[in-house]
């Protein structure tokens, strides 16, 4: 089973400000992490690899510290790692994203899985799995807890299928799909493992390749800011208001909260 | 010139942030508490990520970035003085890790194959005797025999103020690296350095009720007549006393590193709190006297670090460039840590708890037991405040500055 997982490098979350007074987030300088989402991917990707062989290839699109960020996948467990870190991959949007990490993908050509976090913890649009697969003309589940690689494999066509378990809220849906395909993942998935010291030590003897567009025969239409078609209006903090109002009583408290919730208009009546 | 982490480095920190974010923080003060240890399965843990196993080659079970075994411990202590401010189970690992490392670079092959291995896994703790009732900074003055005979060394004496001692014997496996005197006649240069398993026969020992780092235990180890194979003999007979002062090096290093976590994180709780603390209508961080003080703490702090960066960087130079400085030379770097990083770090938890209040005087709070467990480092404890003095004034000013001379 050879599984591709792409992951975005996002910065540290827990460590941007908010300028109080105009809710902009101070993002330069931050450190670059996986979000969580992704590193279930990986997490699932080595211990399907672990259960049925095979191989891992993280791939990942984003700024030359992918270089260092890319490390983790490698001391994780991913067998190799591709990045694609040239100005032109990162001035893209959602479907210029989409667009590289698809003709990575295919220049990678022999895969069964695409995993991948369903949306990314930084800006969480959710576009990627869905316009993967869309390129790819591969078959895409989102928001999957649960993969389960079914060995019962069809005798006739030798078809490799995989059973996954979707969360709709209400509800959980099985689905059964055929290989290769394109899994969202969600962080109920599992608990990702820490890389002990000698996986991290080894992490840079195993293969980074760095493909520019030409490896992947992206032009400079379909990329970067000539291929826009999401517009950003505002990306600010939501406004934060403090009434600084205390209730001593529970049962009395809860009740006032509610009422002053509703005379807010947060709460209907 | 390169101040940076490597990629690895800053990787190998995170794990260790995110292990103890998740499984020591949150039972930092149980551990104070119970006075029990250190739970088996934090030390499990950590071993399983390579932490006791950074000082140690591969062969023998360990995962050592070979050259830069002091730079990845350094990185790893501080983390742990994060994580668990009353030092406990920092300092524990220091000890296996700084001792561990000697053991590494002088033991005997069967010495390192039966101890090694097991140090790594997390099942075995090392650690240091040398102080005796007759004192520890005058370790010239050692009285601890050790007679050969038949293939053996026949040690009597008594250590006290030990680190370790019911976690070598009762609570898990070990044993203390221990200075005897072989030659009495020969001063300085008759001591050697051995290792002692802690359940040899003839040992008996004590336990001492600390004020701090309630989760590790300090007590009295006693030898009558104890056989202790000469295997166990670190570098040459004789020659002990050298060994022992590489040792501290190493172990003084760490032992700054773990002040530096802890008063790092002890400043960054003080940091969150008087920004959302309000007072007279304002954060209590607009206040200058309480923000003044942060900032100056911060930056002592910012140097003491960096220059234990470069003293941990210096201790790997030595072994890689034989000859790059003197072991003397390293001590007065070493030493300079040792004397700051303990005040300053009790002076920081200090401060920040006036920063919050009478909070901070509850156990809810991590910064007393920081406070409590960091004093041990001033006092006393792989050489005191007073004596990293002496070493500096030793090697700055001369021989002129010496009292024993």
């Amino acid at each position: 089973m050879n599984i591709i997982v792409c992951m975005k490098q996002v910065i540290d979350l827990e460590q941007i400000r908010i300028k109080p007074k105009t809710r902009e987030p101070v993002i330069e300088g931050l450190p670059f992490l996986f979000g969580d989402f992704e590193k279930c991917a990986l997490e699932e990707a080595v211990r399907i690899k672990e259960k049925h062989g095979g191989k891992v290839t993280a791939l990942a699109v984003g700024s030359p510290k992918l270089r260092d960020t890319i490390k983790e996948a490698l001391a994780i467990g991913a067998d190799e790692a591709i990045i694609l870190i040239e100005p032109i991959f990162q001035d893209s949007d959602a479907m210029g994203s989409a667009r590289v990490i698809a003709k990575a993908i295919e220049k990678v050509g022999e895969y069964d899985l695409i995993l991948l976090g369903d949306s990314s913890a930084d800006e969480y649009s959710g576009e990627i799995p869905p316009r993967i697969a869309e390129l790819l003309d591969l078959p895409q589940v989102g928001f999957v807890r649960e993969i389960e690689v079914m060995t019962d494999n069809d005798q006739m066509t030798d078809t490799k299928k995989v059973r996954v378990v979707r969360d709709m809220e209400d509800a959980l849906e099985v689905v059964e799909m055929a290989l290769p395909a394109v899994v969202g993942v969600t962080s109920e998935l599992n608990t990702p493992r820490l890389a002990p010291l000698s996986a991290i030590l080894k992490a840079s003897r195993k293969p980074l390749n760095e493909w520019g567009p030409d490896d992947i025969g992206a032009t400079a239409d379909e990329l970067g800011p000539k291929a826009l078609v999401v517009e950003v209006l505002s990306n600010l903090a939501p406004i934060q208001d403090r009434k600084g109002i205390n209730y001593q009583d529970v049962e009395e408290g809860v009740a006032e909260v509610v009422k002053a919730l509703q005379q807010e208009g947060v709460l209907t009546q | 010139m390169e101040f940076r982490l490597s990629a690895e480095q800053e990787l190998f920190k995170r794990m260790i942030r995110e292990y103890c974010e998740k499984n020591v923080e949150p039972r930092s003060r149980e551990m104070d508490d119970k006075e029990d240890g250190i739970p088996d399965e934090i030390i499990k843990g950590l071993a399983d990520l390579g932490v006791f196993g950074i000082v140690i080659p591969e062969k023998y079970g360990g995962s050592a970035p070979e050259g830069e075994e002091m730079a990845y411990a350094n990185i790893a202590v501080q983390e742990l003085g994060r994580a668990e401010m009353s030092m406990a189970l920092p300092v524990y690992t220091l000890l296996c890790l700084g001792w561990g490392f000697l053991i590494a670079k002088y033991g005997t092959e069967q010495l390192k194959e039966e101890v090694l291995p097991r140090v790594a896994a997390g099942e075995y703790f090392t650690g240091i005797a040398t102080t005796e009732p007759g004192g520890g900074s005058d370790i010239a003055n050692i009285q601890t025999s050790g007679v050969y005979k038949d293939g053996k060394f026949i040690v009597n004496g008594e250590k006290v103020y030990i680190s370790g001692v019911l976690e070598a014997i009762e609570q898990r496996e070990g044993g203390h690296i221990t200075l005897i005197r072989t030659d009495p006649g020969a001063g300085h240069r008759g001591f050697t350095f051995i290792f002692i398993p802690a359940k040899l026969p003839g040992i008996s020992y004590s336990v001492y009720e600390d004020i701090g780092r309630m989760a590790l235990s300090t007590g009295g180890l006693a030898y009558k007549d104890v056989e202790v194979p000469e295997h166990y003999v670190l570098g040459e007979v004789n020659r002990g006393f050298y060994l022992n002062m590489e040792g501290f090096n190493l172990a003084r290093i760490l032992v700054s590193a773990a002040c530096v976590g802890m008063a790092e994180k002890a400043l960054e709780i003080s940091r969150d709190y008087v920004k959302q603390r309000v007072l007279f209508g304002r954060p209590l961080a607009k206040f200058e006297g309480i923000s003044f003080e942060i900032a100056d703490d911060h930056a002592k702090l910012e140097q003491v670090k960096l220059y234990l960066q470069y003293t941990a960087w210096a201790a790997d130079t030595i072994y890689k460039e034989p000859g790059f400085i003197t072991q003397r030379e390293l001590s007065r770097m070493v030493s300079i840590c040792k004397m700051i990083a303990p005040k300053l770090g009790a002076e920081i938890a200090q401060r920040c708890m006036t920063h919050l209040g009478a909070f901070s005087y509850t156990k809810e709070c991590s910064l007393g037991r920081g406070l409590r467990g960091i004093l041990s480092y001033v006092v006393g404890a792989e050489g005191g405040y007073h004596i990293q003095k002496l070493i500096i004034a030793r090697e700055f000013i001369g021989d002129e500055a010496v009292p024993y001379r």
